[in-house]
């Protein structure tokens, strides 16, 4: 009896393993060829099921997304002879299964290989032709449209693969030249600066020199008026006095002459020396006043 | 039917007790089900009998089978998140895409890919790269994005996610290497990263990744570390600027107030003078002209009295020396010691020499005391 279930449970196994191994699924985001005894008898197999025959046919799948080969940064040469760092990457797919197999195997590293000399020559080639500048900003789009085309016609025919896009991710100079690039964009800033402080300073001497001259003016101005205004003031008095004294001249200058003496004769300092005889003293030594 | 009883299915081999995990016998675990089942079915021998039973056989494939379906029935259910979407291949061929909920394929025939699908995700990129006028800058940004087309994000691309990447990378330097420093630095950022935004959907469209970009998001341009100091020296120069331009004002705003304030006061001035030496003069000509009419009237009498009370006031205020000179002989006056021969100056200024003075200005004469 405990033979019995063994053979049914031994033969159940058979029948699946030879199911299992002549009953073959392709998915959709794969492509496979068929080999017979390594010699290739189908390619390019739809998606679903199919079937082989056991332990003669082989079934080889390859991954048929989109595929990137991200490149290892390289050094090209303008044609100024400048070099940059140039990092890319290709985006391919396999487009003849029969050939792709054929030229790697299968070995989509070897194809990623080939595919990446290719470019770095075609990158080469590119940039040798072109100046800095271009490369840098306006022409990326062109040259990677010309590169694309020229590897797709060799590339389809050789590694059976479609090269779909190629972009440079980055464009760098190299370490010692980025040291000069950095000095320029500093010697560029700094005379920025300056400018911006000598134009405050400017500015500040405009407006000062102008606020100097509008004071000066202002003063002067002031001062010219102010000295009409006395001017008036003066005659008018003049005019007044003149009008006054002319009455009788030799009375104002009289009076004028007393006022003077008094004023000029202050105090103890002032020493007079008279003379006894004078007129002033014309009583002193005789009531009568007899000279 | 009494199979589907839970606990039927849990352990068909009827586990040998604690924790031992040895391979199971197939014999015995046969036994122990035929046994069972006999005694369900009520068919064959009582419980515990040891004699193979023939016509069981094909009742314990058939609980064999039913456990199996059973099994890979339970293997074949998942369930989709509201967030994803899950693609399904049957036998390789793309079936239909599942949104939400629980479901069913069949194990082993069918390939089932959940992918999140409403979860925005975002890229964060860093680094130096060229501009146009080949100055290096930093610019940090930020791509968000979701899954589209669950379909193609699946089938299309080996590695949509590193697809991107490398698409973002490629679309800012291209923009960036079009635009001047200036530029990158200042406003155009928006711009730079609408032209970003639309750049790498074209590219990833091309590559028919099933991406779609929701926004590209550019933070603030940082110049590079080594130069740093000098743009920032820029923006200082800039401050600068407006600071000696402010200093200027505020100067000019002292200045000319007080210029005005100034020229007022001269204006002032003048006036009070003109008024001063104006309302002088009409005081004094009028005295003039009042002293005047008296002084018609008497000449004679007033000018002699003027004369001598001005010659008195000057006496009494001042020192005197009286010489007679009539006897012709000569006089020595010690003036030097009557007056100090000191600068007119000084004895304008120095009021505090004058008590000095008064004391050494000892009257060597006679000298009128009040």
């Amino acid at each position: 009896m405990s033979t019995k279930s063994l053979i049914a449970v031994m033969s159940s196994l058979i029948l699946l393993a030879l199911i299992s191994s002549s009953a073959y699924v392709v998915n959709q985001y794969e492509r496979a060829v068929v080999l017979q005894f390594g010699a290739l008898i189908k390619s390019d197999v739809t998606p679903g099921l199919h079937f082989k025959i056991p332990f003669t046919d082989r079934v080889r799948k390859f991954d048929g997304r989109l595929q990137t080969a991200d490149m290892i940064p390289a050094s090209f040469y303008t044609i100024e002879n400048k070099r940059l760092v140039v990092d890319s990457y290709i985006k391919w797919r396999i487009k003849d299964v029969s050939t792709y197999y054929r030229t790697t195997g299968g070995d989509s590293r070897l194809a990623e290989d080939r595919l990446g000399q290719r470019v770095a020559d075609g990158l080469r080639n590119q940039f040798g032709r072109r100046t800095l500048h271009d490369v840098v900003s306006g022409q990326r789009d062109e040259l990677m449209a010309e590169l694309k085309a020229t590897i797709n016609e060799t590339a389809n025919s050789l590694l059976g693969i479609e090269v779909i896009d190629i972009r440079v991710k980055r464009i760098d100079f190299p370490p010692e030249v980025s040291q000069s690039v950095f000095a320029r964009m500093a010697a560029d800033r700094e005379k920025e600066a300056r400018e911006y402080r000598a134009q405050g300073k400017e500015q500040s001497e405009v407006i000062r020199a102008d606020a100097d001259r509008k004071k000066v003016v202002l003063e002067a101005n002031a001062y010219r008026d102010a000295e009409r205004l006395r001017g008036e003031g003066d005659a008018k008095a003049a005019a007044i006095y003149a009008a006054a004294y002319s009455k009788d001249p030799e009375f104002y200058a009289f009076l004028r002459s007393l006022n003077a003496y008094t004023k000029s004769f202050k105090g103890k300092e002032d020493l007079i020396v008279v003379d006894p005889k004078s007129d002033f003293f014309r009583y002193l030594n005789d009531p009568q006043g007899k000279k | 039917m009494a199979w589907n009883e839970p606990g039927k299915d849990k352990d068909p081999w009827g586990g040998r007790g604690g924790g031992n995990d040895g391979p199971p016998d197939l014999d015995e675990a046969f036994k122990k089900l035929q046994d069972k089942l006999n005694g369900m079915f009520g068919g064959g021998s009582g419980g515990g009998s040891n004699a193979s039973n023939n016509g069981s056989f094909g009742a314990i494939f058939a609980v064999i089978a039913l456990v199996a379906v059973v099994l890979y029935g339970f293997f074949g259910i998942y369930t989709v998140d509201a967030k994803e979407r899950a693609v399904v291949l049957r036998l390789g061929v793309f079936q239909e895409t599942m949104t939400e909920g629980l479901h069913w394929s069949a194990p082993l025939l069918t390939q089932v890919f959940k992918v999140n699908v409403t979860g925005e995700r975002q890229y964060p990129s860093k680094g130096l790269m060229l501009t146009q006028d080949e100055s290096i800058v930093e610019l940090p940004l930020t791509v968000q994005w979701n899954v589209a087309d669950v379909k193609s994000y699946v089938l299309n691309v080996a590695d949509p996610e590193t697809s991107l990447k490398h698409a973002t990378d490629s679309a800012l330097r291209h923009v960036v290497g079009s635009t001047e420093l200036e530029q990158v630095l200042s406003e155009g950022r928006a711009k730079m990263a609408a032209e970003v935004k639309l750049r790498l959907q074209t590219y990833l469209d091309n590559y028919q990744a099933g991406i779609q970009i929701i926004n590209v998001n550019i933070q603030q341009a940082q110049p590079p570390e080594e130069v740093r100091a000098n743009f920032d020296d820029v923006i200082k120069a800039k401050e600068d600027e407006t600071r000696l331009k402010n200093e200027a004002e505020s100067y000019s705003n002292g200045v000319i107030p007080e210029a005005r304030g100034r020229a007022q006061r001269l204006l002032e001035e003048a006036e009070a003078y003109k008024s001063e030496v104006v309302s002088r003069a009409e005081g004094e000509s009028a005295r003039f002209e009042n002293l005047l009419a008296e002084y018609k009237r008497a000449p004679e009498v007033t000018r002699k009295r003027l004369y001598i009370d001005a010659v008195e006031s000057v006496m009494t205020k001042s020192s005197k020396v009286m010489v007679d000179v009539s006897n012709n002989s000569m006089l020595y006056l010690p003036l030097d010691k009557m007056t100090r021969s000191v600068p007119a100056t000084v004895l304008e200024e120095a009021a505090d020499a004058r008590p000095a003075r008064e004391i050494e200005a000892k009257p060597v004469v006679r000298r009128e005391s009040r």
